[in-house]
């Protein structure tokens, strides 16, 4: 019963990677359109593509670990 | 008489979570001299080996202050002008850039020896990560503390705000700002963690179904390329996740120097 809990849990935890998918959607598609707009200082803009990338990725990750600890502990 | 036989089905699940198990390889465990336990993990030997490969590429590539650079040398010192013009970015001075680089490099070594098929990842033990997030988070408040004395607090209060939300406000930013050690360990023991469970389970199915006859091995190759893309990305979260630690230090280090 614990067990079915346990698993019914983890899967439902596993949808704050939604949040996660679709924040990093956007932050691209802002550097595409940021890149577009004004090419030359493109590597300035990817480097903070790249931090808002970890920081969006990590949100959703915390949502996984939750997952996680339910599912093996 | 029947002679029945019965075969005994065991069913024991391996989790894929079984990789990241800290055990003890050799150690010296003896009930004398009160209870003296010495044990060589999985997680010393790989720290041990993360520590000789970052002491080795820096000796064996020093080139001895000559003027036409090695092709290692081209490379260190590439790696030292980035993470040297992220530190004067975002800090503007070079005092805590020691630090910067040696915490870059830590991670960046310690990701890349876990992409490799069958070894440990020491970030993947949580106290690595959160050690390490916390140490960072707590020699910040000291730093803070000892250039800016009491008036440190004055970073919980952002400028401009009504002075009735102030307590409010002061709360929030003092949990978001003790938020950070965790997240800031979380985000690097998460990505690495979840990145390579994903590569064990995938690999299981590929094992599966590249041992079931030869039609299958065939037509397994090309959920093997798929595999051989997320083995790439994972190298790639290996760099993102070893930059992302670095310059976010910085930004902390940067808010505990100016307070804004």
């Amino acid at each position: 019963m614990l067990a079915a809990a346990k698993y019914i849990g983890a899967g439902l935890a596993c949808s704050g990677l939604i949040g996660a998918g679709a924040g990093i959607g956007i932050i691209f598609s802002s550097l595409i359109a940021s890149t577009a707009r004004n090419p030359q200082i493109k590597s300035q803009l990817f480097s903070y593509a790249i931090l808002g990338f970890a920081l969006a990725e990590a949100t959703g990750l915390f949502s996984l670990m939750i997952a996680f600890l339910l599912l093996y502990s | 008489m029947l002679n029945t036989d019965y075969q005994t089905i065991v069913l024991k699940i391996n989790s894929p979570l079984e990789q990241f198990e800290v055990t003890n390889l050799l150690g010296i465990n003896s009930p004398f001299f009160g209870f003296f336990h010495l044990n060589l993990t999985n997680l010393a030997l790989y720290s041990i080996l993360v520590l000789v490969i970052i002491i080795s590429i820096h000796y064996l590539g020093n080139n001895e202050n000559k003027l036409v650079p090695s092709k290692w040398s081209i490379a260190l010192e590439s790696i030292y002008a980035s993470i040297n013009s992220m530190v004067r970015e975002q800090l503007g001075k070079e005092v805590y850039y020691p630090f910067i680089y040696s915490l870059f490099f830590f991670i960046l070594t310690a990701n890349l020896c876990g992409n490799v098929p069958y070894s440990f990842t020491i970030t993947t033990s949580i106290m690595v990560s959160i050690g390490l997030s916390f140490t960072i988070l707590i020699a910040v408040t000291i730093l803070g503390l000892s250039i800016h004395k009491i008036s440190f607090f004055k970073y919980f209060v952002p400028s401009g705000t009504p002075l009735a939300l102030v307590p409010l406000l002061v709360l929030i930013e003092m949990v978001s700002y003790l938020a950070r050690a965790f997240s800031l360990g979380i985000r690097l023991f998460a990505n690495v963690v979840a990145g390579h469970t994903l590569m064990k389970i995938l690999a299981t199915f590929l094992y599966q179904m590249f041992s079931a006859g030869f039609v299958m091995f065939i037509v397994t190759i090309i959920p093997f390329g798929l595999f051989l893309a997320i083995m790439g990305l994972e190298l790639a979260v290996s760099f993102i996740q070893a930059y992302v630690f670095t310059i976010l230090t910085c930004s902390y280090i940067k808010d505990s120097i100016e307070l804004h």
